[in-house]
């Protein structure tokens, strides 16, 4: 087998690659499902039916994709720089906790308020957290995958605490069940974000904030000239040093976007969904490493990343809507490892041409 | 009594949660030398969990037959998980970081392991055949020595006959010889003959069979049940252990009692009854690792101590 | 047997690719080898050492933490069976006993990092030995040697002969070729194109053969232009290498506009360093970088062009251009930052597209348009980009390092007219070069440095090869 380097791109194999990627992960897992003694043919139909064409299936599914298109953005906008920011889990987290903080406390205030500022806390509190391994990294080339994995755990351990063990102003004290079972403390009905109606379609602000989002950092990326730094740094580091690029000041900038763009995720879920700090939903959600999945599956492309957490949303909220004994549970996270899997080896196919000699 | 003061309980707890660290370290340590990066340590520690606990419950047979059989499924279900990475990058030349997360999500909590351990009715129960403690306990009174080294399961002995193993391959055999000079300059290497493919499948699939072994400590050893990801992130400490240890096994070993007795603390320190809340304490290994990773990132350790150079990068005879 | 044979030709002619086909590295589309009466083919390294065939790479395979030992020991599976553990005292003594036999003086125990690139070659030659080769190829070996090690060298060559092994020499330089081989085969653009004894052949003929047409080789009259005001001025530079240690000890040099300064020297005795400290890649310990007066505070590569300096690197695309951008995008790769490239934050891609073409059509790069990316590009037009970039920033001083390697006999003559072009107008060049030869050719004054300091200086018009050899080695100079 002869692998040669591709001198020129079709355009159709960018898009051709992750269709049949997805294709050939369908088949394998219908193959695991079979195996196993389920039915893949009908577990994919209902599996369809869930997220997409059932009665407000596909409202659902845009609920379970929008967190999924800020973590996949985050995860975009840091892996096209080589910062491999696995921290969107725990980011996303940390603009969660802000964005409840602020969101109870201003609860007063005309909802315009509360949105803008639960929006402005959330990206500021990701972005906090993501600082911490851009600066490890930056100053310290300390490795940032494992470091901003590690803040995964610690911020959730947090968000544990805050909730199940302390008293926090985050934690829900009123009635009398309140010490038996904690929860988060509801936010007002002012601090619900709104939505857009679109014949039976519901569109919630947080996911017409990340198609914003989305737009911004394509321009940002394409058509300036930090997202030209961010390319060249990502292609050769030693290349963007000898021009005069800012490379450490790069580091935290990107990193930093991408935390925040997780952080106002992480707002969205308190604001359009959960209305409370819900730390047992959020870590049961992986939303974070979702993220990367829709990242790399995306191959880093803005416009692509909300096609992909379309298509993964409706996944996941096929998983939760067919949950049960005929249901396997874990089947979601398995297609999703295999959709990357064949993603991945479908790069080979971009990159090289192979040619095989008998 | 010596032996219930809390440094004794830290001390024989912490080998004791760190032996999966050790083994799972261990494995990438090897890996890693060869030049191949495998972040999918969790999802095949937790593979190995779950087809060791698998093993015990559902086949028959005296207790030291079945657990090894066991470890010899749980270290295959861990080489196969590996053979997945070794194949995308090594002969695909995917990006090993994408690779590994990609292994991490289908074989971990809510993915592969889950669907097996969920499928299979795995939850709930004690696992039927345990690894205990070997020694009498007469030899487990003793003070200090007692608890921490008598006190232990053939598990945590056998890692340390790996420990010595593994370094002895490393340093005095040809073939470590052969497997450092992969990690370091595959080209060298390939010029001298080494089949640079073939070295690293093996040593990623040797990994992969090293971290289902350390999987198959927590569902035999540790917890001792299966749960949904019972490894709680080990898998990433183990990495971060690799680096933390310059790719030596001897460091790996005080490595991983040092991370255990971290995660083993917060328990110890409710059993001295201290109350504390545990969550923050849990969050000490994990911090214990940034901070570990930073001393260890400073360029004076990084000029005498690096990585082995061509880790993470494809190596491609033809290319200029 | 026992034959010292040259395969001569000049960069790009195919004898390394031949040499590699030799080895198992790259196979053959056709042909046939034929190895002491038999038909062979080589499918990979391994099949070529087990063959007898060894060689030594211009570019050393050596795996720099190991040892000397460790690195000739590598990958031997002769005596399989219980040689399962690594016998060190028994490898360090056959080590031992091949280098003083064949005159190659290294301590087995050194760590490869440690030993100097002449030292370094020598593990790669008793690497070839240990396996008991019985065809070396060595690649253009001279080329990281001072005259009086590659003369060593030579020694070494004519002993392996002697002890019937056949040697391999590959190289484009003339008079080397003449001084120690038996016979010369000519390749050109990847044909074998004449072999003929070394007796009869002169260097005028051999690069007759070389180049397909008589050639002058006599050394270009420098044609001096009015020599300026000082454009940089070094005062006791130091610097520290990669690894903590001090690489640059002390220089001082000045460079007027309008002169080109050769800066000679084995690889590896600071000349990359200095050259990154000066263009601020590289941190100043002590000392003063100062540009047409201006002085820099080092460490600091945006400071550094826009005083005016530009850069030509060593690596070229490592460093010179980011290989997965495109062309356009390599060329306003300094520029970006400011009209007419970029109008505030945001780029201007039509410009850039126009600027683009402007440059591949003025200096003839050889590519099927502006967004090919630059990877694609030979070396030779990769080098025109970068040069055409730099250029375009109007620098006040130009360094350049290694900027002909790997280039062809054309390649290198459009960067040499380039070079001279930029100093006719004023920019002040330091050229760093391994090719003593080459600086001859170009400069008006040559630096010499050795282990981080300049031990001399000389006026190119007035200095010899002898003297500015004995320099690169150490001996000789003035402190």
């Amino acid at each position: 087998m002869r692998i040669e380097r591709r001198l020129r791109q079709p355009w159709w194999l960018v898009v051709v690659v992750p269709v049949v990627s997805v294709a050939v992960a369908f088949v394998l897992s219908g193959f695991v499902l079979f195996l196993t003694g389920h039915p893949p043919l009908k577990s994919f139909h209902r599996l369809l039916d869930a997220a997409f064409i059932a009665n407000g299936a596909l409202s659902e599914t845009v609920v379970s994709a929008t967190p999924l298109v800020f973590t996949g953005l985050a995860a975009a906008v840091a892996f096209r720089m080589n910062l491999f920011n696995i921290g969107g889990e725990g980011q996303l987290y940390a603009g969660a906790i802000t964005g409840a903080t602020v969101g109870l406390l201003i609860g007063g205030s005309p909802s315009p308020l509360i949105f803008a500022g639960m929006i402005a806390a959330g990206a500021v509190g990701g972005a906090l957290l993501a600082a911490i391994p851009a600066i490890l990294r930056a100053f310290f080339s300390t490795n940032e995958i494992i470091t901003s994995l590690m803040l995964n755990y610690v911020v959730a351990l947090i968000m544990e605490y805050l909730i199940f063990d302390s008293h926090s102003y985050l934690r829900d004290t009123s009635g009398f069940e309140a010490n038996v079972f904690p929860q988060g403390k509801t936010l007002s009905d002012k601090a619900s974000w709104s939505s857009l109606s679109i014949h039976g379609l519901v569109l919630p602000l947080g996911f017409l904030l990340a198609i914003g989002v989305a737009v911004l950092v394509w321009v940002l990326y394409a058509r300036t000239r930090f997202g030209f730094e961010v390319q060249v740094i990502g292609d050769s580091a030693r290349a963007g040093r000898y021009a005069g690029m800012r490379t450490r000041r790069k580091i935290l900038a990107v990193m930093c976007l991408s935390g925040g763009i997780a952080g106002i995720g992480g707002a969205s879920q308190i604001g359009d969904f959960r209305h409370q700090l819900d730390p047992r939903g959020l870590r049961d959600a992986s939303y974070g490493y979702t993220g990367i999945v829709v990242a790399a599956l995306a191959r880093y492309n803005p416009f692509a990343v909300v096609v992909v957490a379309l298509l993964l949303g409706g996944l996941t909220n096929a998983g939760f809507t067919l949950q049960g004994a005929d249901f396997p549970a874990g089947l979601v996270g398995m297609m999703q490892g295999l959709i990357l899997f064949c993603a991945l080896g479908g790069e080979l196919f971009v990159r090289y041409r192979v040619r095989f000699a008998w | 009594m010596v032996n219930n003061s809390l440094i004794v309980v830290v001390l024989s707890s912490g080998v004791l949660y760190g032996t999966p660290l050790l083994y799972a370290a261990l494995g990438e340590v090897l890996a890693e030398r060869s030049g191949v990066l495998n972040l999918g340590v969790e999802g095949m520690m937790l593979m190995g969990a779950v087809m060791g606990f698998w093993t015990v419950e559902r086949v028959h047979g005296p207790t030291p037959l079945i657990l090894a059989a066991s470890i010899g499924v749980a270290a295959l279900a861990g080489a196969v998980m590996a053979a997945i990475h070794a194949f995308l990058v090594i002969t695909l030349r995917a990006n090993q970081i994408v690779s590994g997360l990609a292994l991490t999500i289908f074989a971990g909590a809510a993915g592969l392991s889950s669907y097996l351990g969920n499928d299979l009715q795995l939850a709930g129960k004690p696992a039927k055949h345990q690894f205990q403690e070997i020694f009498p306990t007469s030899w487990q009174d003793l003070p200090v020595v007692g608890p921490i080294i008598f006190g232990q399961s053939l598990l945590v002995y056998a890692s340390w006959v790996c420990v010595v193993l593994v370094a002895l391959y490393l340093t005095r055999t040809r073939l470590g010889l052969n497997l450092r000079a992969v990690g370091e300059s595959p080209a060298a290497a390939d010029a001298m003959g080494v089949n640079v493919s073939r070295y690293r499948y093996a040593h990623t699939l040797v990994g992969g069979a090293f971290a289902g072994v350390g999987g198959a400590a927590f569902s035999l050893s540790i917890t001792p049940q299966w749960v949904d990801g019972l490894t709680q992130g080990a898998g990433w400490i183990a990495i971060a252990l690799v680096i933390f240890a310059f790719w030596r096994p001897t460091l790996c070993l005080l490595g991983a009692y040092f991370f255990g007795a971290f995660t083993a603390l917060p328990f110890a320190l409710q059993g001295h009854g201290v109350t504390v809340a545990p969550e923050l304490f849990q969050t000490l290994p994990y911090v214990a690792t940034i901070v570990a990773l930073v001393l260890v990132s400073s360029r004076a350790a990084r000029l005498r101590f690096g990585a082995p150079a061509a880790l993470g990068l494809p190596y491609v005879r033809e290319e200029r | 047997m026992g034959e010292v044979h040259a395969l001569l030709g000049e960069n790009g002619a195919g004898k390394t690719t031949l040499s590699k086909i030799l080895t198992g590295l790259y196979r053959p589309d056709e042909g046939e080898i034929v190895l002491f009466g038999h038909a062979v083919e080589f499918s990979s390294p391994r099949a070529a050492l087990d063959a007898g065939i060894a060689m030594v790479h211009q570019h050393f395979r050596l795996v720099s933490p190991f040892t000397v030992a460790e690195n000739v020991v590598l990958g031997d599976h002769r005596d399989v069976g219980r040689s399962f553990l690594l016998r060190q005292r028994e490898i360090e003594a056959r080590v031992g006993e091949l280098s003083q036999r064949y005159g190659l003086a290294v301590d087995p125990r050194a760590r490869i990092w440690q030993l100097s690139v002449g030292e370094q070659q020598r593990v790669e030659i008793l690497k070839a030995l240990y396996q008991d080769a019985r065809i070396l190829i060595l690649d253009e070996p001279t080329a990281v040697l001072t005259p009086q090690e590659a003369e060593a060298l030579f020694e070494t060559i004519r002993a392996m002969a002697a002890d019937g092994r056949t040697v391999i020499f590959i190289s484009h330089k003339l008079h080397e070729v003449k001084a120690v081989a038996d016979r010369v085969t000519v390749l050109r653009r990847g044909k074998s194109v004449a072999t003929v004894p070394a007796a009869d052949s002169t260097p005028r003929s051999l690069a007759a053969l070389m180049v397909g047409h008589e050639l002058d080789a006599g050394r270009r009259p420098t044609d001096r232009g009015t020599v300026g005001e000082p454009v940089l001025d070094l005062a006791g530079v130091c610097a520290d290498g990669d690894r903590g240690v001090p690489a640059v000890n002390d220089v001082s040099l000045t460079i007027r506009g309008g002169e080109i300064v050769g800066v000679a020297g084995v690889a590896g005795n600071g000349q990359r360093e200095l050259a990154e400290t000066i263009v601020g890649m590289r941190p100043l310990t002590s000392g003063t970088v100062e540009v047409c007066g201006r002085r820099l505070s080092g460490g600091d590569p945006r400071e550094a062009i826009s005083a005016g300096v530009a850069y030509v690197p060593e690596d070229r695309l490592g460093t010179g251009v980011a290989p997965g951008l495109s062309i356009a995008s390599n060329i306003v790769l300094k520029s970006y930052r400011a009209a007419p490239v970029s109008t505030g934050p945001m780029l201007r891609f039509g410009r850039i597209r126009d600027l683009a073409r402007g440059v591949i059509d003025r200096y003839d790069v050889r590519t099927s348009g502006p967004n090919v990316p630059a990877w694609q590009l030979s070396g030779g037009n990769l080098q025109k980009v970068v040069l055409a970039r730099e250029f375009s920033g109007e620098p006040a001083v130009l360094v350049a390092a290694s900027p002909t390697r790997g280039l062809d006999v054309a390649g290198i003559e459009t960067v040499h007219s380039y070079l001279r072009d930029a100093a006719s107008t004023g920019v002040g060049v330091l050229l760093i070069s391994e090719d003593l030869d080459e600086i001859l050719a170009l400069a008006d004054r040559v630096a010499v440095m050795y282990e981080g300091s300049v031990v001399g200086e000389r006026d190119v018009e007035t200095a010899t090869v002898e003297e500015l050899g004995l320099m690169m080695a150490g001996a000789g100079g003035e402190d």
